[in-house]
């Protein structure tokens, strides 16, 4: 079987590409950042190792225009095509399936991503996509359905692989039943670096002080907490799964030793804590990997790790932590589910600062309920965490909803949505109703992303370097221009429409 | 926050070395039998995820915990005493019996160790349930507040020494006595156990859609 594991290029009129593999959201990016889609990666690499033809096809990453990857799918010709959907771009998708569909009529279109998943009957009626997957765990799922395929002519009518909407004629779709939720990510293989050319992924992201740098195969897949209403990994048909801390171990040294990679960043929507967390950052001492110039990073939460665990961290080379601050208020923090209060945020930073990691606050703003007071209490108080040195860098995104989250449940169901045009979730402009004007929120937005002139951050990056901690000069004279240039991408995304 | 009640500890009954019980008061905390909370000390750092052990029906609210070395919040949590704050949120999860009519059923319940919570739950809050509890431990002491389960329902399979019901883990008894296919089965423990537990089911007959999951972490 000939499997294309295909991210298109999907342009919008602005010039800009859409980052479809980005976890959790999709957002349009003038500036290149390429993220490796890990769980797709996995899924290319077993099923290249059990024999299926792969083709690895990233057109973003390629830097292929659309027509150029088009035609390139289509001098392939796949048995199998692969995409993965989320809310911004469903239209496309749709379109872009009909058109395969006239060209390639025999090539089957499996649609993953949480979009789909989630409203497979829409999909199944809005394009001719003949599989689903309702599972998140697409490596696992198409490791047994590609093979499956193969080998019944029969297959619309017999499979029964959990997790799966098939289309069995013109009229009629069946639905296979609960998908396996906890897999043994152990089974699953490393992403093959080759395969997937991970260079193009190694230079822009801006989650990266030391280049070459990748992501790792994810130790969680989806989310050990995975209750913020906003985000995808929640749900009752969501849970997390995990691999071993020794095999982990494995692949960054292989990554290290192999490959010549100087920043290694775990995407896992919630990376490891407690045991796990020591037993890696010990792991990583005992094979001496910490004096190897590569930094380790990751995402974490609020509340989650322990002193104890952050100083072997620290001691491990790990350097940037990836935290959701989504609001400065208590009100909000609960009613997104997130588990933490503001004083754990400010607690937790400084324990992060004290042992020299560099925390990077994800922050959000625009929801629904959110007043002038709470939205200045979170604006005021990112400006402060970073002014004091509590966190180093930092990103600010409208909160949209997407891919039926209970947020985006929760939109509807209040009637506080301005658009049903999907093509209007990509998080470039606020979509839902709100207390104050939109403008306010936008303002928020440059007020925080101002941060990063201010005399007051700039002079605390300078007195950071009185510790001594290479990373600090780094991060000033080698990573402070770049992130400058972001800085601008992501104001100018982020507030320059929406607002006519 | 200032306007929500303060969760005060009222006990911390002991039930091992390493296991406890500790009793909150409810206040108006409303929650369905299952589900599970965020809980820390007062003005903690860090928090965690506890399954409600104690019924909707209870005045107070209790959690089956285990403080082993390096687990901060629980170790802080077994050293708390009557009248000490903590910190609750929630609650979440969609691990519990949602449709009235599905009570009639018949219930297969899965766990190890603590992962015995949200089942104690279920059996205080739900007394005409039809289950079969099996309960995977390292040591006899381990099975926390027998007397709480109909005798004849639950299962202890200890793998550390003699003395339960069943020598070995739950995976070995489960193979030796395989569950009924038309059994609701839930499963709550550590990530590798549901995941083969899970496998077990299915090939037992056991439909995907009779599987509910909670993992610990």
């Amino acid at each position: 079987m000939k499997v294309a594991i295909s991210y298109p290029p999907i342009l919008n009129d602005r010039g800009q590409v859409a980052m479809v593999s980005q976890n959790r959201n999709v957002q349009y990016f003038k500036i290149p950042t390429y993220l490796l889609p890990v769980v797709h990666a996995q899924a290319a690499t077993w099923l290249r190792d059990i024999g299926c033809e792969v083709r690895w096809d990233d057109g973003n990453a390629q830097q292929k225009s659309f027509d150029t990857w088009y035609a390139g799918l289509l001098s392939w010709r796949p048995d199998v095509v692969v995409f993965e959907s989320t809310t911004p771009v469903m239209k496309f998708y749709w379109a872009l399936v009909k058109r395969i569909k006239g060209d390639l009529p025999k090539t089957l279109v499996v649609m993953t991503g949480y979009h789909s998943m989630r409203k497979p009957g829409e999909t199944m009626r809005a394009c001719a996509a003949d599989i689903i997957l309702q599972s998140n765990h697409v490596d696992f799922v198409l490791k047994k359905l590609i093979p499956y395929i193969a080998e019944h002519e029969d297959w619309r009518e017999t499979c029964e692989i959990e997790g799966l909407f098939i289309r069995v004629d013109e009229s009629k779709v069946r639905q296979t039943g609960t998908f396996k939720r906890v897999e043994d990510l152990n089974l699953s293989p490393d992403v093959d670096r080759d395969l997937v050319e991970w260079k193009r992924y190694a230079y822009e992201n801006g989650n990266y002080l030391r280049t070459p740098g990748t992501y790792a195969t994810s130790v969680i897949r989806d989310c050990t907490f995975g209750k913020c209403t906003f985000c995808r990994y929640n749900g009752p048909d969501l849970t997390f799964s995990i691999r071993s801390v020794e095999k982990s171990l494995d692949e960054c040294q292989r990554l290290i030793e192999d490959y010549g990679v100087r920043e290694i960043f775990d995407d896992s929507g919630v990376w490891y804590r407690g045991e796990q967390a020591r037993a890696f950052a010990r792991g990583i001492i005992d094979r001496g990997l910490h004096k190897r110039g590569c930094y380790f990073g990751f995402n974490t939460r609020f509340a989650y790790l322990d002193e104890e665990t952050i100083a072997l961290l620290a001691k491990a080379n790990f350097r940037f932590v990836l935290v959701g601050l989504e609001a400065a208020d208590a009100e909000t923090l609960t009613r997104l589910n997130k588990g933490y209060l503001p004083h754990q945020a400010r607690q937790n930073l400084e324990i992060f600062t004290r042992y020299g990691l560099h925390p990077h606050l994800t922050i959000m703003v625009g929801y629904y309920w959110q007043t002038a007071e709470q939205l200045g209490a979170t604006v005021s108080t990112v400006r402060e965490l970073m002014f004091k040195g509590l966190a180093r860098t930092l990103q600010v995104t409208i909160c949209t909803p997407l891919d039926f989250t209970p947020y985006h449940k929760e939109c509807v169901a209040n009637g506080r949505l301005l658009t049903e045009d999907y093509n209007d979730f990509d998080m470039s402009k606020l979509i839902v109703k709100t207390p104050i004007p939109h403008e306010a929120y936008y303002q928020a937005i440059r007020d925080i992303y101002g941060v990063a002139t201010d005399p007051r951050f700039i002079a605390r990056q300078i007195r950071f370097l009185a510790s001594g901690r290479g990373r600090d000069w780094e991060f000033l004279f080698r990573y402070g221009w770049r992130a400058l240039r972001r800085v601008r991408n992501h104001v100018y995304n982020l507030t320059s429409q929406g607002r006519d | 926050m200032s306007d929500k009640p303060r969760h005060l500890v009222q006990s911390v009954r002991k039930l091992t070395a390493t296991t406890f019980v500790i009793r909150i008061d409810r206040h108006a905390f409303r929650a369905l039998a299952g589900q599970h909370v965020t809980l820390g000390p007062h003005q903690f750092a860090i928090n965690r995820e506890f399954s409600i052990y104690s019924s909707p029906g209870d005045p107070y609210l209790e959690f089956l915990i285990i403080a082993r070395p390096g687990s901060e919040t629980a170790c802080a949590l077994h050293q708390a005493k009557p009248g000490d704050e903590v910190d609750l949120a929630g609650p979440y999860g969609e691990f519990f019996i949602a449709d009235p009519g599905v009570r009639a059923r018949r219930y297969l319940f899965v766990a190890t160790g603590v992962g015995i919570a949200p089942f104690h739950c279920f059996v205080r809050h739900f007394p005409e349930l039809d289950y079969r509890l099996i309960h995977g431990v390292s040591r006899v002491e381990d099975r926390y507040d027998l007397a709480d389960y109909a005798r004849e329902r639950y299962v202890a399979c200890v793998s550390r020494e003699e003395g339960g019901d069943f020598r070995g883990r739950v995976t070995d008894y489960l193979r030796e006595h395989p569950a009924e296919s038309d059994r609701l089965c839930y499963i709550c423990g550590h990530s590798a156990m549901v995941a083969n537990v899970y496998d077990l089911l299915r090939d037992q007959g056991v439909p995907s859609d009779n599987l509910l999951t909670e993992t610990f972490f």
